[in-house]
């Protein structure tokens, strides 16, 4: 051997000894020891979510991703049973007035929050008054409230201007929801969320840290107090079995399922359509269907530009599209997705076909009729799509050639979610946006049932419909005025729904109790670990 | 030389200042607002004012520049607008892993990229040479989110060797096995970037082999690993260092792609999230942190060359 040789291969092997023997021996000795202590340690399981949450204050963040981790830590007056029925959480009962103006609730007693303190009515006022002042989804309810009364330690009275039937599916729903902190966390509270050393819930688990980019950390609550009813959906009883939870931020899809796979991750959520079933034949896994549905959704600017009043050029629009295709190429798998022209999901009591006649007739030569009655010559019509969002880019690329080939003048833009959130609140640089919805347990929470949401729909039709769904308190009665509701969508197209979408996500054998389906947001009381 | 150091220290205020109006007028102009993506899609349009105003971001921009500009000056770049807690705190938590995922890809360059690069020049027109040149073109093109992912397959999901990904913090948990987390990073990072400096140091030591006072010394009988190492290697190591620095602070400000893919809690996917998120003050205290770090690199690597190379220091010979 050359002495160049040598020198070189001497001074390689010198390095990379010393380098392993620091790295790779002490490291192979803790993983053995890690597993070790596994066995004896507390139980604990480790969840792999897509994104950090930017807060855990539910009542001013809307993320799922917040509601997902959040929901161990907080609890609402209601929830939501496993049929996304109402039922009560922190209230032992209620009485409406007969003229449905006047709502009394009476609290559990001996909630104790996680500072040790007992909940009561002065805590629940407080919490409702800044969710209705500053809450994300506050002001739809505090719209119609008179005020809100303490009428004893435990209970507490709701005052309407006029009948509001979603009151009961609003106080339930978590996400952007009026979640109950101690009255002196809440009352001096704004618009900014409340900072981490004040997550202090009535939940079976406990907030204990956030390190940025690493994990949030929860520990089981011990002296929670569940309900005694039977668990149902998120109602019913919570036991917390699992001692710890972890929340870390994974944002790569093979990242999260090749860590489930190596078990450094229990839990992997929304795990690509087109690995399902990869995934749902490896036996190193489990894979779970989420419930929750994703609605992904086209919005028309009804103020300004080409559609605007012009309802026969969406109803042109509408008619060409093929939502088979669309969700086909956005999804995968059929199991994961239905074109289902109804509003709401046929999960829901909500579900109607009523006015759907135009939905998914993929008929270009329908369309070019259509849109010649319309007036349309060729204009440019501005869709934006975001690709941040995989579903949206691949729906977004195969309507535009839908449309392109059936003579629209289609000026596809592209952008970062930021980019394109800013843009549609101004209504001269858009005619189509798409973005999709998360699951809602009344039809009242649509964003584009909002006048002020970008396509700001509002019509006279709209407002008078709108204003009877809300004082309607019959449910058999709130369904037929939703069905027209329905038809006047789609007479107006203010919006073109194109499906309903759902996730998967894989979880290691190890983890029980999770049923064969999840809820919209996984939930891990009522879950153990081998 | 001290002279020197101070000299370049002083110059840097004048570029960091430069670089942060560039970079504040940069963020501000793109579109988006943070305000809006914190509140989320059912915000109304008053919400969202209202939480600008809170923030400050409906002031003029200069008094929003000025304000970071005083509180920058005391050492405070803000709260991320995100996480809601200083931007220095969140930075620093981030560096840990970026600098200690930085230096074991370092090392492993070093420990690769120089012998390697060392024989291929020293075995000019071999088929050994031949081997070399081929292997590191491949790995040079190997795309980092391929080789990790395949990394993590065979390592961490089939022989679990390794774990898959994340990166506990030593500091907190004071376990320096922790490092362990980042053995499969750092090998995905090394790949292209040793195949880099192999190429680097090859084509430096060819050059400095086709010297007459490399022929001198052989022709005084010199042995041929003295003059290989003595003459050559040590007189080739300027084109090398440089490229070493940079490398080096290309690793310490950001691999976001093998951060993503072993999910690592790194100063890369920071900026990445924090542009995505508009959280302004954490892209403004990042970038600027960068900045200062490519600085110092810069001026560490102008140092050791003007050591190894007095030329340079005189003004004698060409800066590299």
């Amino acid at each position: 051997m050359r002495k160049d040789t040598r020198f070189v291969w001497v001074l390689f092997l010198l390095l990379a000894w010393n380098v392993n023997t620091v790295l790779y021996a002490g490291g192979t000795k803790e993983k053995g020891e890690v597993k070790g202590t596994e066995a004896k340690a507390p139980k604990q399981i480790r969840y792999a979510t897509i994104a950090e949450p930017p807060s855990l204050d539910q009542q001013v963040i809307t993320s799922d991703q917040a509601t997902t981790i959040a929901q161990h830590v907080f609890e609402g007056l209601y929830t939501f049973n496993s049929k996304y029925d109402p039922v009560p959480l922190l209230v032992e009962s209620e009485s409406i007035s007969s003229d449905g103006k006047l709502i009394t609730l009476n609290l559990r007693q001996g909630v104790k929050f996680h500072n040790g303190k007992e909940m009561t009515s002065e805590d629940v006022n407080a919490s409702l008054q800044r969710w209705g002042k500053f809450g994300v989804r506050g002001p739809v309810l505090f719209n119609h409230v008179n005020q809100v009364k303490v009428l004893s330690k435990y209970a507490i009275q709701i005052e309407f201007k006029e009948p509001f039937a979603p009151w009961k599916a609003l106080l339930a729903f978590i996400n952007g929801g009026p979640v109950i902190y101690p009255k002196e966390v809440v009352e001096n509270a704004t618009k900014q969320p409340i900072p981490e050393n004040q997550y202090i819930g009535t939940g079976p688990y406990r907030f204990v840290e956030r390190n940025p980019g690493r994990y949030i950390l929860l520990e089981k609550f011990a002296d929670y107090q569940p309900r005694k009813d039977d668990p149902d959906g998120y109602g019913g009883k919570r036991i917390a079995l699992i001692d710890k939870l972890y929340f870390v931020p994974v944002p790569d899809v093979a990242t999260r399922v090749n860590g489930v796979k190596a078990g450094d991750y229990d839990y992997g959520e929304q795990i690509s359509g087109d690995l399902y079933e990869m995934y749902s034949k490896d036996s190193s896994v489990r894979t779970l269907l989420n419930e929750g549905v994703i609605m992904p959704l086209m919005f028309f600017n009804s103020k300004e530009g080409i559609f605007k009043n012009n309802y026969k050029l969406r109803q042109a629009i509408l008619a060409c599209l093929d939502m088979d295709a669309a969700l086909q190429t956005a999804v995968g798998p059929k199991n994961l997705w239905a074109s289902n022209g109804s509003i709401m999901p046929k999960s829901t009591s909500w579900y109607t076909m009523d006015g759907t006649d135009l939905y998914n007739k993929k008929s270009p030569s329908l369309a070019k009729s259509l849109a010649t009655e319309a007036g349309y010559k060729g204009e440019k019509i501005t869709f934006m799509v975001s690709s941040a969002y995989k579903i949206h880019a691949d729906i977004g690329m195969v309507f535009s050639k839908t449309l392109r080939d059936a003579g629209f003048n289609i000026d596809l833009q592209v952008y970062d979610w930021a980019t394109l959130v800013s843009k549609r609140g101004d209504s001269k640089q858009w005619d189509m946006f798409f973005t999709h919805h998360g699951f809602i347990p009344d039809p009242i929470l649509f964003t584009f049932m909002s006048d002020a949401y970008p396509g700001w729909w509002s019509t006279p039709e709209k407002a008078k419909l709108t204003e009877e769904f809300t004082v309607t308190m019959d449910p058999k009665k709130r369904l037929e005025v939703w069905k027209k509701i329905q038809t006047l969508v789609y007479q107006q197209i203010p919006i073109v729904k194109v499906g309903d979408v759902y996730n998967f996500d894989v979880y290691a054998p190890r983890l029980k109790g999770l049923g064969n389906t999840q809820l919209i947001w996984p939930k891990f009381w009522g879950c153990s670990v081998d | 030389m001290l002279r020197y150091v101070l000299k370049r220290f002083v110059s840097m205020v004048p570029s960091l200042f430069i670089v942060s109006i560039i970079v504040f007028l940069f963020i501000h102009f793109i579109p988006g607002d943070p305000a809006q993506i914190l509140l989320g899609d059912m915000a109304t349009p008053e919400q969202v004012q209202q939480l600008r105003q809170e923030m400050g971001l409906d002031r003029p921009l200069y008094v929003q520049y000025l304000y970071w500009l005083r509180n920058a000056l005391k050492g405070n770049l803000g709260n991320s607008i995100f996480f809601h807690q200083p931007v220095l705190g969140v930075i620093l938590s981030r560096a840990e892993t970026s600098i200690l995922l930085a230096s074991m890809t370092f090392i492993l360059i070093l420990c690769i990229g120089i012998p390697v690069g060392y024989l291929s020049a020293t075995r000019y027109g071999s088929r050994l040479d031949q081997f070399i040149s081929s292997a590191s073109m491949a790995f040079a093109s190997i795309p980092t989110f391929w080789l990790g992912l395949n990394l993590m397959i065979f390592f961490a999901v089939y022989l679990k060797l390794f774990p898959s990904s994340g990166f506990p913090s030593i500091l907190k948990d004071g376990k320096l096995s922790n490092l362990i987390y980042l053995v499969l990073p750092s090998i995905t990072l090394s790949a292209p970037n040793s195949a880099l400096v192999i190429r680097i140091t090859r084509a430096s030591m060819l050059d400095v082999l086709k010297e007459d006072y490399v022929r001198t010394a052989r022709a005084k009988g010199l042995p041929e690993l003295w003059i290989n190492v003595k003459h050559v290697f040590r007189n080739s190591l300027n084109a090398v260092i440089s490229t070493l620095g940079f490398t080096f602070a290309t690793l310490i400000s950001g691999t976001v792609v093998t951060e993503t893919v072993f999910s690592l809690p790194g100063i890369g996917r920071l900026v990445v999230d924090s542009i995505l998120r508009r959280d302004y003050p954490v892209i403004q205290g990042i970038i600027l942190t960068i900045a200062v770090v490519y600085m110092i690199i810069n001026l560490f690597v102008d140092l050791l060359n003007a050591w190894l190379d007095p030329r340079i220091k005189s003004g004698a010979g060409a800066s590299v």
